[in-house]
């Protein structure tokens, strides 16, 4: 086997280690007091002693809920094989309620071969599952529901809900309730007849500490030592690695990352960054790599749209800019015509020019979206006299003005005063 | 212009066009008699293979994008996470990610928001590419599959995914040697373009969350999602939140791009070039888009040849000067206008001219006695306009004294009352006039200014309006349906604007939206004076 189709190996390997969360979440899940752990323990106990729970997995977007909950899943689906049917519903679906009973039958039907009516009615649907519920609760068998983005849940009149936990509270079933969210106040959303069947168990999600995205990184970086590579070749890379992970320019970059995007879904996002700059010639990810991939992810989207504004443009929006510094608290196009025509009357400069081609360029930067309308109703009026409003700052427009290249230096005067 | 031809061969919508074009002429003969089959080829972009340099340099300037996403999208079979690609319009943002799918050679499925402006249109359009479903006359042009909501939407995508990604699979191992057109790989990405009109829809603050998260949701390692859109991604405001996707970002073309790309395929590159040294600086000043700066040059470089007799020519610097002496003059102007039809004859382009009052007016070509006016208009529509225009600028107040005789005196000491007002709360006037913009006005308004100037018209010698009051009633009520009807076309052509009905009056209530130059010159070919009656504050 060539050098090249090994490092093309291991590169394949790195990303599909990347795009599957439940390799990634995995180091983090040893301890007895991760969250891991802990949600195993609470599930299989209710499944052991055949009662109903429900448990919250609250913590930011992309802090590995859903990872560590299939994780247990998996789990627990191999422990006890028989005795457990999964319903997953997903908020952003099946918010609705009807779509969401319908869904929760239709899995119903599938986990335990019945027939699937599409044409069955609401009641029929809540119905049915509130007898399945007693039938497994009969059977012993546990029925666990997730619902993903659980908030949206919570909104309206939270039907679905009431009348699930309702079931689990009158019937002699056995079912967990698992709600995952990434709203710390989702238990507050709850209506207060289902905030009181709800048992408040909460597993809070935190951003990973520093060694754990340590071993993260090693643990998803480094090659294994058996015989799917060369033994050279792997003890070679993740000898690099280890000096990688030890180098305090490499920790500098890391810490810097982390402290703006903290979740270990970010920290995923940026590690596939840095593979996909890694190049084959080279056999070993380099702290080059690590450089640039910080560079291409830590952007300004600002001061980018500032330059991407032609000289015109940056005229409209400095002459916005004015009007707002005049304390003229509603504008239009006209307002900013005249102006304009005041800064060129006093200005006397080359770019003077008309004023459908203002317009133009004043269409152009709410496209950019460097301005918008203060109302959102079109209500026939026409551009011009809309009310507008910027929305860049003072700081970022002098900024950007600032870093602009061949910038008029009229237009930096007339920021100023 | 060269940038033209790429892109309008890489639309998507021609894609399957191209595909069959390939294949020769006949294939689009037998399209229209029997249906046409599609297979796995379909979700390839099709034509002749294209190898990395030609890529390159088929994009100037795209080089350090493209090689971006070429190495996020990894080598053949290897996942990945979904991606974002935004930059403003015209950098060429679809048309390099489709070509760079036609290098890669790798099935993808393609919906833009443009075109899929609903969530139902959007899903039956992915899976209608999936199942390789097309919509014809034998079908009814039904879709695949009839699918509103996102749940359901999911479940058929899972399930269409699962279905190509295994035909994909058993493709790929059944026949080692490379038949040309047939898909690399078994990753389906989507590209899903124009993310930025989601955001309008009525229901965004659920469907923008849902494709956000559709990664998530499916789950698949085999899917690559890939958004486009012209707005960066923190414009995408929602209270429910999403791990942003990797940013590619194209920025605008700079000057030495923009020469690049329009140096592309001229025929004579220093007769070019001696024209963008010309043009390009002052043009760039305005707007870096290469579409409009294409239409500009495109007539512009038809004058600057106007001296030439011999387009090979290439030119020497006595040859550049005398050009640009000649030449020189019609830069301005040109940089002051917006839009300029080509086919049209006259050389003397009014700059004041918006595209918005064009577009919707029937152009007539031989109209002598209206050579101001660049659009034919009967003249009742003309006096409808004016008075349309009146009734808005004017306040109601004054039409009495405007039209009427009798109440002339009064519109005297009215005058002279404004004048005593003080300059500032003139100038708060004027402000509120600029911000407010025109009236709006009940259609009885409407039709007795329009009486009363047409009437006045009607007399050429009548300058002041005297028996304009006598008219009035003599006016025949039989006129009347035809006025319904040109305001009506009128409110069409987009000159009126039917506004929202008053809440106590209960009548529908219109505002004009022409401008003041445009009603000048509607006037001006009615020899009507229509800054006579126009009340200046």
């Amino acid at each position: 086997m060539g050098f090249q189709s090994q490092v093309e190996k291991a590169k394949h390997l790195i990303r599909s280690r990347l795009c599957n969360p439940n390799f990634i979440i995995k180091p983090l899940s040893d301890s007895p007091d991760s969250n891991y752990s802990k949600l195993k323990f609470t599930i299989s106990s209710s499944i052991t002693e055949a009662c109903n729970n429900s448990i919250l997995l609250v913590g930011p977007r992309g802090s590995g809920k859903i990872a560590v909950l299939e994780l247990v899943l998996n789990d627990l689906l191999q422990e006890y094989p028989d005795t457990i049917s999964l319903i997953r519903l997903n908020g952003l679906l099946h918010s609705d309620e009807n779509c969401a009973f319908k869904e929760i039958a239709k899995q119903l039907c599938l986990e335990h071969n019945l027939l699937f009516s599409k044409m069955a009615s609401f009641d029929d649907n809540s119905q049915f599952m509130i007898a399945m519920l007693r039938e497994c609760g009969l059977a012993h068998k546990t029925i666990i529901f997730t619902l993903d983005e659980f908030d949206q849940f919570a909104q309206g009149k939270q039907r679905l809900l009431y009348s699930l936990l309702d079931a689990m509270n009158t019937v002699t079933s056995q079912a967990v309730v698992i709600g995952v969210s990434c709203r710390l106040d989702v238990d507050q959303l709850l209506e207060k007849r289902i905030r009181s069947r709800f048992s408040h168990r909460k597993l809070l999600f935190l951003p990973p500490s520093k060694e754990d995205v340590q071993r993260l990184l090693e643990h998803v970086l480094s090659l294994p030592m058996d015989s799917s590579f060369p033994h050279d070749y792997a003890a070679q890379f993740n000898g690099k690695l280890q000096n990688l992970l030890a180098d305090d320019r490499f920790k500098e970059i890391i810490s810097s990352y982390l402290n703006s995007n903290s979740t270990i879904n970010h920290l995923v996002r940026f590690l596939f960054i840095v593979v996909s700059f890694w190049e084959s010639k080279s056999g070993f990810l380099s702290l080059e790599n690590f450089k640039s991939a910080l560079s291409s992810i830590l952007r300004q989207p600002k001061q980018e749209c500032i330059k991407d504004c032609s000289i015109l443009e940056l005229y409209v929006l400095v002459c916005m800019k004015r009007l707002e510094v005049k304390e003229q608290n509603s504008y239009n196009f006209n307002s900013v015509m005249k102006e304009y025509k005041s800064v060129q009357d006093s200005f006397q400069t080359s770019d003077y020019y008309a004023r459908n081609v203002c317009l133009r360029s004043f269409e152009r930067l709410i496209q950019r979206e460097l301005i918008c309308f203060t109302d959102n109703r079109a209500q026939g009026q026409s551009v011009e006299f809309r009310p507008v409003k910027l929305l860049v700052s003072y700081a970022e427009l002098q900024e950007g003005l600032k870093s602009y290249r061949s910038c008029p230096i009229i237009l930096q005067k007339l920021m100023e005063h | 212009m060269v940038k033209e031809e790429i892109l309008q061969i890489t639309r998507r919508t021609t894609r399957s066009f191209s595909s069959s074009a390939a294949a020769g002429n006949e294939a689009e003969k037998t399209k229209i008699s029997e249906p046409y089959n599609p297979t796995l080829k379909d979700l390839v972009f099709g034509g002749n293979h294209l190898n990395y340099d030609d890529l390159l340099s088929s994009f100037p300037a795209r080089g350090v994008q493209i090689s971006q996403i070429t190495r996020l999208l990894g080598p053949l079979n290897s996942p990945m996470l979904p991606i974002f690609i935004y930059g403003g319009a015209s950098t060429g943002k679809t048309s390099s990610i489709l070509q760079i799918f036609r290098h890669l050679n790798r099935p993808f499925v393609y919906a833009s928001y443009r075109t899929c402006y609903s969530p139902c249109l959007f899903f039956e359009s992915i899976l209608n590419q999936l199942l390789l479903h097309r919509k014809n006359a034998v079908n009814g042009y039904s879709s695949s599959k009839r699918c509103e909501k996102p749940s359901d939407f999911v479940n058929f995508l899972r399930e269409s995914l699962l279905s190509v990604i295994n035909d994909l699979k058993v493709n790929s191992g059944k026949s080692s040697n490379k038949l040309a057109g047939k898909p690399h790989g078994s990753m389906v990405y989507l590209i899903l373009d124009n993310l930025e009109l989601v955001r309008n829809w009525d229901k965004s603050s659920i469907i923008l969350p849902f494709i956000f998260n559709l990664y998530d949701i499916l789950k698949m390692p085999e899917l690559g999602l890939i958004y486009i859109s012209t707005t960066s991604p923190d414009t995408y405001y929602s209270n429910v939140g999403y791990i942003e996707p990797i940013p590619v970002y194209f920025p605008e073309y700079t000057e030495e791009d923009l020469r690049q790309i329009f140096m592309r395929n001229q025929a004579n590159q220093k007769l070019y070039s001696s024209f963008l040294d010309v043009v390009l600086k002052p043009f760039c000043r305005i707007t870096r888009r290469v579409d409009e700066l294409s239409t500009a040059f495109s007539s512009l470089f038809r004058k600057y040849c106007d001296p030439l007799n011999d387009l090979e020519h290439v030119p020497n610097e006595e040859m550049k000067r005398r050009m640009f002496s000649h030449f020189q003059p019609h830069i301005a102007p040109s940089l002051n206008e917006i839009f300029w039809v080509p086919s049209w004859p006259s050389l003397d382009v009014q700059p004041n001219r918006e595209k918005k009052q064009k577009s919707g007016v029937k152009k007539s070509r031989g109209c002598e006695d209206f050579a101001e006016l660049d659009f034919h208009m009967s003249t009742s529509a003309k006096y409808l306009l004016i008075s349309a225009f009146l009734a808005s600028r004017n306040p109601a107040t004054l039409d009495a004294s405007l039209f009427d005789s009798t109440a002339g005196s009064d519109s005297r000491k009215r005058k002279r009352k404004a004048s005593v007002k003080s300059m500032e709360q003139k100038e708060a006037a004027e402000q509120e006039l600029l911000m407010k913009g025109p009236g709006t006005f009940p259609l009885e308004r409407l039709l007795a200014i329009f009486q009363c100037i047409s009437s006045v018209a009607d007399d050429p010698l009548d300058e002041e309006h005297e028996n304009c009051a006598l008219r009035f009633e003599s006016g025949d009520s039989g006129f009347m349906s035809d006025v319904l009807m040109q305001l009506s076309s009128l409110c069409n052509a987009n000159f009126i604007i039917k506004g929202g009905s008053c809440p106590l009056e209960g009548s529908t209530r219109y505002r004009s939206m022409i401008t003041e130059d445009l009603a000048l010159k509607v006037a001006r070919s009615l020899k009507f004076p229509l800054p006579n009656y126009l009340y200046r504050r």
